[in-house]
């Protein structure tokens, strides 16, 4: 017998349900995973030999990206500012302009978002690897907790050094920035550095290093979340790391916008 | 007392069936092979044992303790006692062999890191893997690398171990050693074996008792000359390898 064609208004209310099951099992597993994080952090249990190699993956691999990605950062807000300062002759206030919107804003998410791409990424792909080809269960087997072993000091790493490439980023950003003003605008690097100095505060600086801690938080979380919640193969491994870039994106921003609203 | 019971398993994973009311018990010190086509639902009995999958309805016993319904946590004194060596080997990685091996001691045992090494190179060194230490599993093939998986199961020195294809891709000779070894840890050291294989060779040369799956039910559980001298059909197609038969495939 032919299968009964659904009507078209059951057919939408089917792929809305759909839709939102799969997003309910998504938050529902993200906050299951940070509850068991908790759990685990106080007291803190780490194993050392995977923090190590993690920080060295995660913070020593992403440096070089992390400093060219700044140097262009900081240069183009000198850039787009160069305009308008050229214009009123406000010299003074370049460093100002772009001290303050990378410190705030563009350093934290530009550094979020290619930390992401490149470490929630790959985060992503190996715990999915190890999901689909039984080593998580090997693990649980062996009688190691994932959450304990593979999870925490995953957490901690990218939390750490996020934090630490936004502050590297952040100086770097301000290099480029100066550079460009002197070489590009003619500005005086001591003029741009006064102009920093001067105009923006610490609590500009802070700003910024609450969403690298937040947005690094966030990124191992939904990283090792889609990792472990992998099924399907190769192809649900690719799957998985589409989703965790793209989860981890909305999540940066999402923060970003709490953070931005709740400390102004 | 038996070791290890299962009582009438059933699991399904959607509308598939894969166990359908599964009895079975196993003896202290036994090597006890589970047998049946590829499909027939041994790997999922068996790792109900360890709680990596919970039934949809049936218990599961060791040493007289029901198992079934324990958390993750409280299941981890069972896993330590309770070795599993899975069918694609498993390896990590990110690991050298000897880390791969050492993982468990460092996680368990209360030893330093140089001492956790030692034991498992001696593990390593059991299944002639010992030269290849600093390696990584993407270095080797399936068989050696599931010598590797043999080791880092016994570094806890448990008392029952599931081998889940123990012999399978492993060359011939490797394969007897494979063998010699599970019959040692049931001769020497007591240790109950469950042994998942297609391979008759292991099968009637080591096996003290078997059980044949068919369908998602206990076909035969018997001992060697059992199953030679079964008029059951299907089991005789089974033994024999023969492509013509009442065995739907």
């Amino acid at each position: 017998m032919a299968s009964e064609i659904k009507p078209i208004w059951q057919r939408v209310l089917n792929n809305i349900g759909d839709r939102f099951m799969g997003w309910s099992f998504e938050v529902g597993g993200v906050s299951l995973l940070v509850w068991e994080i908790m759990r685990n952090t106080f007291p803190p249990k780490l194993d050392g030999e995977e923090t190590w190699r993690n920080m060295y993956k995660v913070g020593v691999k992403s440096f070089p990206i992390v400093v060219v990605t700044a140097l262009l950062v900081g240069a183009i807000m000198v850039i787009q500012s160069g305009m308008y300062i050229e214009q009123y002759g406000a010299y003074g206030l370049l460093g100002w302009g772009a001290g303050y919107s990378v410190f705030r804003e563009v350093g934290p998410i530009m550094i979020g978002l290619m930390f992401s791409g490149r470490v929630g990424a790959n985060n992503t792909a190996e715990l999915g690897t190890m999901k689909v080809t039984d080593q998580i269960d090997a693990l649980r087997a062996l009688a190691i907790d994932p959450v304990r072993y593979l999870v925490m000091p995953r957490v901690f790493t990218m939390i750490v050094m996020m934090f630490l490439l936004v502050v590297v980023g952040d100086f770097v950003s301000l290099l480029g920035g100066a550079a460009t003003s002197q070489y590009l605008l003619g500005v005086d690097m001591t003029l741009f550095a006064w102009s920093v100095i001067t105009y923006v505060s610490l609590a500009d600086f802070l700003h910024g290093l609450y969403k690298a801690v937040a947005f690094g938080f966030a990124i191992a979380v939904i990283s090792c979340h889609f990792g472990l919640n992998t099924s399907g193969g190769a192809v649900g491994v690719g799957r998985s790391v589409n989703a965790s870039v793209v989860g981890s994106a909305i999540a940066i921003f999402i923060l970003d916008y709490l953070i931005t609203y709740l400390d102004t | 007392m038996a070791s290890i019971e299962f009582q009438g398993i059933y699991k399904s994973f959607g509308n598939k069936h894969v166990l359908r009311g599964v009895d079975l018990a196993v003896e202290p010190g036994e090597v006890f092979f589970i047998i049946g086509q590829s499909g027939a639902g041994k790997s999922v009995l068996v790792k109900h044992l360890i709680g990596l999958i919970r039934p949809d309805q049936g218990r599961i016993f060791l040493d007289g303790v029901d198992v079934t319904d324990l958390s993750e946590k409280e299941l981890y004194p069972v896993r330590k006692r309770c070795a599993m060596v899975f069918q694609n080997s498993t390896l990590f990685d990110s690991m050298s062999l000897l880390d791969n091996v050492a993982l468990p001691i460092r996680k368990h045992k209360d030893v330093n890191k140089k001492e956790a090494r030692e034991q498992a190179l001696e593990k390593l060194k059991l299944v002639g893997m010992g030269e290849y230490k600093d390696r990584f599993p993407s270095d080797f093939g399936d068989g050696m690398r599931k010598k590797v998986a043999i080791a880092r199961a016994l570094t806890l020195d448990p008392e029952y171990v599931i081998f889940d294809e123990p012999t399978t891709g492993i060359d011939p000779i490797s394969a007897a050693m494979v063998d010699k070894l599970i019959r040692h840890l049931a001769d020497h050291h007591g240790v109950t074996s469950i042994v998942i294989s297609h391979d008759l060779r292991s099968i009637f040369g080591i096996a003290d008792r078997i059980a044949m799956l068919y369908q998602g039910k206990l076909l035969l559980d018997g001992t060697q000359d059992d199953f030679k001298n079964s008029d059951n059909p299907i089991i005789q197609q089974f033994i024999t390898g023969n492509p013509e038969g009442p065995m739907e495939v």
